[in-house]
């Protein structure tokens, strides 16, 4: 946390050390009166060299900010920045070439390439781009990962926790500005889960690496620097330096909402 | 039960469109060979029930002609005076019916058909039972006077007035056009021409006092029956051949039935290969149909379905498939009978489309043949479906089938394998033609069933070296897509297969093709001495006075002449033979090199002697010496003695064995009345091939039937009779490459849902849409050309095979087609390319955000 994250940072670095950034993000499902809005109008900005977590109970647009604000999803009205670079208005091709060269995904389940082994896994991205992996800062992900024994190993052969190791040195190997984990620790054991999070946690303050998380957990979202908390499509709040009991007691007052709105048919399922 | 199945059944039927695609193709060949044949048979039965005569006198004709001899049986015209005084007899009319004519016009060009349908010359006998009447002009009087048909007319632009030169077996003849007759019937493809009947006579059969048959129309009252009795009565029944109408009419059908029987064959032949690599399409689509819902089986089977339950919808859901595919191949296929129907009128023979049989057969073959594939098809995919545990609906949802073991696949592969490889090789080895075909039959459908099982085993080893380059030449990309190929053995066995089917055929057939084509040449380089051979363009007899304008051509040094003629031949060992024997002038060395392995040449044609391969001979007993009663076409039997034993590499095949041939006299004597099929040509001292073959063109001009050759062209001619087996093969091949590429489309399509959620986390790391599509396309080509090294292989093992069967007849020389090889497999890659078309379209269309979240 304390390495400047400029210094790290590769490709368009912005100088105010924002990441990403939306402003009036709005993304509706639907037309006419069924018309569902996951994200209404949000803002927000993602510092650069922090681990910052997304929380929110199902169906109050986590997962959908993050995919707007990977380049996955399109957005209904709003502006979205990568850097210094609008994607908003980005076309199918451009938005393909930013997702394999500046930013790093890892996801619930299902993160790797059952045909190709780990480290094939871990360079697709650059092997795509037909890019030759920098060897030095691969060696350096591989062995903070602990991967070094399991590069010749097929998914199959490999633990869930390795499995989500060797996604998350994918999405570092090719030092991406920005790095979005969607529930990376869903399926693991609270062991594995622990130590998946150690390891994005490293990436942040030693590899000097930006990680948005969407979590629904609390005691992941305890390893982030900053915890923004989304309800109904809208940043309702957010919390530094978070531990798990707060964020659990914050995510407690959700719970009220939701028991006090349980019969909402507007809310949005995309969980 | 049954609505999970019909629910089911409609859920896929994307899926199944395919498979029902494959069904189609079978059963619309199927019904359309059977709808035209019908149609055909039925057009023809009543063409020659309606103009047959009631009853028929034509002269005994004992043996079949193979090969055509140019003779044409006569009897006496006056037998028409003799019939008309039997009781019972209203008319009788002595007909002139001569086929194998050629008719020029004023450009010297043939007016008759170029298909292989003959020209005839009739006597003008106007009656009801007549096929054509007069509709212009007025009937021929006298020898300058003809009538046409108007459909040649027509085609060739003949108007009355217009003269024509008839090139008839005894001399050549010039008619004006005086009338056009029209056909009141369906005309069978042939070219009319009338002559008045003593013109007739005199020109046509050379003879004023003979005809070919004699037609009898009976009384009132006198059942065709009786009145053959009485009119075989009174001329003795052992003279002459009678036949009523309806027996005569079918002696028609079955002349024609030949060429109708060949297209009925090739057609099956297409049935056949569709049914065959459809029955791979259909397993492959069932076997991933049920992968895929291994979960909802296992859950039907927790919920307490039996095994004989989940078996039996699957079969149901496959029925289902075949019921849908032979409706519509019945569709189709009567389609393709019109099509058919309207492409032989384009050739000249018109059937009426609206007379279209169907008979009960063509619905029943057609439901037969598109249930049975289905059935068959679908029944091990429907045990496996039956065997999938009720754990399955709780574990996960990991593609079933592809870790289990091959095992039983290599043993079962193995074994048929070997015992494939056996016959072959003893096909190989076998001295014997018969027992050597029956071998390489043997061997080829047991090897193609063991590479068919194990196929999947060859996956591995083969595609990790076809596609071994693909990672250095395509990055990742090429090696995702060759492990994808790799990936489930047995998928991509089942989908190779059907394109191997097609190609070994090709293989096979192609090195066999090339293989004779060589083995011609060298024959004829060998045997061919002459500077010239003059045959008609489809090897029938030509009329004398072309061999006596050929002798009279200037330079022309030496012509020998060779015939044909049917004959019977009673051997020592109790055979009757019928075959084809060759008559020749007697200094047939000059024109031909002839390996005798006893006598000579002047031994074999000396008067009374007869030659014969050493192979034939000693298979019946014959030694030089024996006595061998040869029965000739028209009666006439001889003992002949035999002279010479030869060496002939093609003593067989083509309706001949035993390479039979005496001298030109002996078959003269026996049965005169022939044609000449060639006439070897030398030039005289001191002048030069080219001066010869300009002095016999120029000789040959009036002729246009009458072919020139020397020893290139008539290798061309070979190969080009070789090139319209192959064509057929290639014909075959397109259709087994389309079944085939909606095999592979069908995998790839299945392929491309299974991976849904790979590809969609692909797309979100950043893979283009344009690479996607390119890995999916890799994978394909590499799935094709395994198939297409896989049937390559294996037709190249039954080409060598088929060239050890056709050494046995003297073709021995063995090439093999590189070029064809070379191109098939460039054509195969191209066949992936093609068939990833709409697959990796669909991939790369994936919602990128759907196809993560894709269950």
């Amino acid at each position: 946390m304390s390495i400047p994250a400029a210094e790290h940072a590769p490709g368009l670095a912005s100088a105010d050390g924002i990441a990403a950034r939306a402003r009036g993000l709005t993304k509706a499902y639907g037309s006419g009166e069924t018309t569902v809005l996951a994200l209404d109008s949000v803002d927000v900005d993602v510092v650069r060299g922090r681990f910052t977590a997304v929380m929110g109970p199902s169906g109050s647009g986590k997962s959908t900010l993050m995919h707007c604000l990977a380049g996955l999803d399109t957005v209904s009205a709003g502006q979205v920045w990568l850097g210094d670079t609008e994607i908003t208005g980005l076309r199918e091709r451009e938005l393909t070439r930013l997702r394999r060269d500046r930013i790093g995904f890892m996801f619930q389940s299902f993160n790797l390439i059952p045909t190709l082994n780990a480290l094939e896994n871990i360079t697709l991205p650059m092997d795509i781009a037909g890019k030759k992996p920098d060897e030095k800062w691969l060696d350096q992900v591989i062995d903070t990962l602990g991967l070094r024994d399991r590069l010749g190993h097929r998914p199959s052969q490999l633990s869930g926790g390795q499995q989500q190791r060797v996604a998350c040195a994918r999405a570092l190997a090719s030092r991406p500005e920005l790095i979005f984990a969607d529930e990376p620790t869903g399926n693991l054991d609270s062991r594995a889960g622990l130590e998946v999070l150690g390891f994005l946690r490293e990436a942040v303050d030693h590899l000097g690496q930006t990680v948005v998380m969407v979590t629904h957990d609390p005691g992941a979202a305890a390893h982030s620097d900053l915890v923004l908390f989304l309800g109904d499509g809208r940043i309702v709040d957010e919390m530094p330096r978070p531990t798990a009991e707060a964020v659990l007691e914050r995510m407690k007052r959700f719970d009220v909402i939701r028991t006090r709105f349980e019969d909402d048919p507007m809310s949005p399922e995309e969980n | 039960m049954l609505k999970a199945t019909l629910r089911s059944f409609l859920a896929h039927k994307g899926r199944l469109l395919l498979s029902a695609l494959a069904v189609l193709l079978s059963v619309a060949f199927v019904t359309g060979s059977l709808i035209f044949s019908d149609t055909v048979s039925r057009t023809f039965d009543r063409l020659f029930a309606s103009t047959a005569a009631d009853v028929t006198v034509s002269p005994k004709e004992g043996l079949d002609e193979a090969v055509p001899s140019g003779r044409t049986a006569t009897l006496p015209a006056a037998l028409a005076e003799r019939v008309r005084q039997i009781d019972g007899v209203a008319a009788a009319r002595a007909e002139v019916d001569v086929d194998g004519l050629t008719v020029a016009d004023e450009n010297n060009e043939p007016v008759g058909p170029t298909t292989g349908a003959p020209t005839l010359g009739n006597a003008w006998n106007p009656n009801d039972r007549s096929p054509v009447e007069l509709t212009s002009g007025h009937a021929p009087r006298g020898p300058g006077e003809a009538l046409l048909d108007s459909e040649t007319a027509g085609r060739k632009d003949v108007a009355i007035g217009d003269s024509l030169t008839v090139i008839a077996p005894p001399g050549s003849f010039q008619v004006r056009v005086v009338g056009i007759v029209t056909f009141t019937t369906t005309n069978p493809g042939a070219a009319l021409v009338f002559l008045d009947p003593s013109t007739a006579r005199t020109k046509l059969l050379g003879d004023p006092r003979a005809a070919t048959t004699i037609s009898v129309d009976a009384a009132q009252g006198v059942s065709d029956e009786q009145l053959k009795q009485r009119v075989a009565a009174a001329l003795g029944a052992q003279t002459y051949d009678f036949r009523t109408a309806d027996e005569q009419a079918k002696s028609d059908v079955e002349q024609l039935g030949g060429f109708l029987d060949v297209i009925k064959y090739v057609m099956l032949g297409f049935a056949g290969v569709a049914v065959l690599v459809g029955v791979f399409l259909i397993v492959n689509t069932f076997s991933m149909l049920i992968a895929q819902r291994t979960r909802e089986l296992g859950l039907l089977r927790a919920l307490g379905a039996d095994r004989r339950q989940v078996r039996r919808s699957v079969l149901t859901e496959a029925l289902l498939l075949g019921l849908v595919g032979s409706t519509l191949g019945l569709a189709v296929g009567i389609g393709l009978a019109a099509g058919l129907i309207e492409l032989m009128g384009l050739l000249g023979m018109n059937i009426a489309a609206d007379e279209m049989v169907i008979g009960w057969v063509t619905p029943v073959a057609a439901y037969g043949v598109g249930l049975g594939v289905t059935f068959v098809a679908a029944y091990l995919p429907a045990r496996r479906a039956a065997g999938v545990s009720p754990m399955a609906a709780l574990a996960d949802a990991e593609v079933a089938g592809v870790g289990r073991p091959l095992r039983v696949r290599a043993v079962a592969g193995a074994v048929v394998g070997a015992a494939g490889a056996a016959a072959l090789v003893g096909c190989a080895v076998s001295e014997r033609t018969s027992s050597a075909a029956s071998l390489l039959g043997l061997g080829v459908v047991l090897t193609l069933i063991a590479t068919v099982i194990a196929g999947p085993l060859l996956v591995r080893p083969v595609i990790r070296v076809l596609g071994g380059a693909f990672p250095a030449l395509f990055g990742s990309i090429g090696r995702m897509s060759q492990r994808n190929a790799l990936r489930n053995p047995r998928r991509t066995g089942a989908t190779a297969a059907a394109l191997m089917v097609g190609l070994a055929l090709v293989g096979g057939m192609s090195v066999a093709s090339e293989s004779m084509t060589r083995s011609f040449d060298q024959q004829i380089d060998k045997t061919l001495g002459a500077d010239f051979v003059i045959q008609n363009t489809n090897f029938l007899p030509f009329p004398r006075e072309v061999t006596d304008e050929v002798r009279d051509t200037e330079g022309v040094g030496l012509v020998v002449r060779g015939r044909f003629t049917p004959v019977a031949v009673r051997l020592p060992d109790g055979d009757r033979v019928e075959t084809t024997a060759a008559g020749y002038d007697p200094r047939l060395d000059e024109v031909a090199n002839i390996t005798y392995t006893q006598g000579n040449s002047a031994a074999a044609l000396a008067d009374g002697r007869l030659a014969m391969d050493r192979d034939f001979a000693r298979d019946h007993g014959v030694r030089v010496g024996s006595t061998v009663p040869v029965e000739f076409q028209g009666g006439r039997s001889a003992d002949l003695t035999v002279g010479a034993l030869t060496d002939q590499d093609s003593a067989e095949g083509f309706g001949t064995q035993g390479g039979l041939y005496f001298g030109l006299g002996t078959l003269e004597r026996y049965a005169p009345g022939g044609q000449d099929s060639a006439l070897y040509v030398n030039a005289a001292p001191g002048t030069s091939d080219d001066e010869l073959r300009a002095g016999l063109e120029a000789t040959l001009d009036p002729y246009p039937q009458v072919q020139v050759r020397d020893l290139a062209d008539y290798k061309q001619l070979v190969h080009d009779q070789i090139a319209v087996l192959l064509y057929l093969v290639y014909a075959l091949l397109g259709l087994a490459i389309i079944i085939a590429v909606l095999g592979v489309v069908n995998t790839l399509a299945l392929s491309v849902v299974e991976r849904t959620r790979e590809i969609g986390l692909l797309r979100a790391i950043g893979l283009a849409r344009r690479q996607l599509r390119r890995m999916i396309r890799l994978e394909s080509v590499v799935i094709a050309v395994f198939g297409a090294v896989l049937g390559l292989a294996l037709g190249l093992v039954w080409g060598l095979c088929t060239q050890q069967v056709l050494a046995l007849q003297g073709m021995a020389a063995l090439a093999i087609p590189w070029v064809t090889i070379v191109a098939v497999v460039i054509g195969s890659a191209v066949i992936g390319v093609v068939a990833a078309l709409l697959p990796a379209l669909r991939a790369s269309r994936m919602n990128v955000l759907a196809a993560i979240a894709h269950e």
